[in-house]
């Protein structure tokens, strides 16, 4: 079953499914990326919404905040970094854990992600053994 | 490879390293020492092997044996065992040694990542410590001292901050500052070989996921030498679900603190 992105009520529906689901929402303008980071994050009992770029994403947060976002740097419409700082400009948008998920591999690009306000940082390529030790870093599993 | 081939391959491992080499790792095996036969210039490894059952085992022996350990590591494995270790333990050696250094000892360090997670804890609360760091394989050694990972191993179990506060980027690479690398003093060792009656002890031990494919008789020995070079008060970590059972008597777990062991009294009285 394939989800569309950035409906709020999509997240609810899969809420029903068992007693307290975290929620997880991947931010890439990658299909093949969001279904394989889909798959490992499924993996780790998270409901899972999707979202191509970071104003897809935006709506998104304002409906319904995650638990964790997985973002992409760099998409069309709205990058990474310029969601991130309006995500966590809305009410309750410091809540998210967000994690950067994307190609960029330069230290100071990392730090000037960290202190945009993302708690931890994915560098690809990655597999679901570095998903999940970010994950368990981070607090969210 | 022949069943014969295996079968001397297995009684290698197990007299060498105390290696618990199983069948169903025939096909595994094959895998790892396809690329030890062409460093080592031969051109099969059915090649390589008839060369060396008709030597005595040097060099070419053990290149084969460190290819059939199990190097998987990554930084802060078991991440409760650190939790523990720089919460509780090294505050605790803090106040006891009184600016003493603290003495480390990663047996069975592999690539080094436990090394540089002890030695991050340390730097962090300002602790003293020495790292002595040993392993079987020279090959994971060469690595371990170069401090140097990939973006891949890099990020196994390590957050984004604390990657940028402890490692440099060169290229591609990820290396280990400077500070962090003169804690630790990397060495050779096998654990089944008895070490000199005055070895220096050691306040803690670390010796994760070394014994889990180890016969029986080999992981007692190992125990008890990691008896003989723990101080009295020291602490043993061990994998998270590893246990001891009948293999020694050297040790009891800490209730509550998975993969934590102390002395047990029948050890402490024999020293005494």
């Amino acid at each position: 079953m394939r989800r569309c992105a950035g409906r709020a009520p999509r997240g609810l529906s899969s809420r029903k499914k068992s007693v307290t689901p975290r929620t997880c929402l991947i931010v890439d303008d990658s299909r093949i990326i969001r279904k394989v980071a889909r798959r490992i994050v499924e993996g780790l009992k998270f409901d899972v919404d999707e979202a191509a770029d970071g104003s897809e994403a935006l709506a998104f947060c304002a409906g319904v905040m995650p638990d964790v976002i997985l973002l992409d740097w760099s998409m069309p419409v709205m990058d990474g970094l310029t969601f991130l700082r309006r995500l966590r400009a809305l009410p309750g948008g410091d809540r998210p854990k967000v994690l950067f998920c994307t190609i960029e591999t330069r230290a100071e690009r990392i730090a000037e992600a960290l202190s945009a306000g993302a708690d931890d940082y994915v560098m690809k390529p990655f597999d679901g053994e570095i998903l999940s030790s970010k994950f368990a870093e981070v607090g969210a599993v | 490879m022949s069943p014969e081939d295996f079968d001397r391959l297995q009684s290698l491992m197990a007299t060498r390293a105390g290696y618990r080499l199983t069948r169903d790792r025939m096909k595994l095996a094959e895998h790892r020492l396809g690329p030890v036969a062409r460093r080592e210039g031969f051109e099969t490894v059915d090649a390589m092997l008839a060369a060396l059952w008709g030597k005595p085992v040097a060099g070419l022996g053990w290149s084969i044996i460190e290819a059939l350990l199990n190097p998987e590591t990554w930084f802060r494995r078991d991440r409760a065992a650190f939790e523990t270790f720089s919460r509780e333990l090294l505050p605790a050696l803090i106040r006891a040694r009184a600016g003493q250094p603290i003495r480390i000892w990663s047996a069975g360090c592999s690539t080094g990542q436990e090394v540089w997670s002890i030695g991050m804890a340390a730097l962090e609360l300002g602790a003293p410590v020495e790292i002595v760091a040993t392993d079987l394989s020279r090959r994971a050694l060469e690595k371990a001292r170069t401090g140097a990972y990939t973006g891949f191993e890099i990020q196994r179990g390590l957050k984004a901050q604390t990657m940028l506060r402890w490692f440099d980027q060169a290229e591609d690479a990820w290396i280990a500052r400077a500070e962090l690398r003169a804690l630790a003093h990397f060495a050779r060792a096998n654990l089944l070989t008895a070490p000199a009656a005055d070895a220096p002890r050691f306040d803690v031990i670390f010796c994760r996921h070394v014994m889990d494919d180890m016969e029986s008789a080999a992981r007692g020995q190992v125990l008890d030498q990691l008896e003989r070079r723990l101080v009295d008060d020291g602490c043993l970590f061990l994998g998270a679900e590893e246990r001891i059972g009948d293999d020694s008597l050297a040790f009891r777990p800490v209730a509550g603190r998975k993969g934590l062991f102390v002395k047990s009294p029948a050890a402490l009285k024999r020293a005494a």
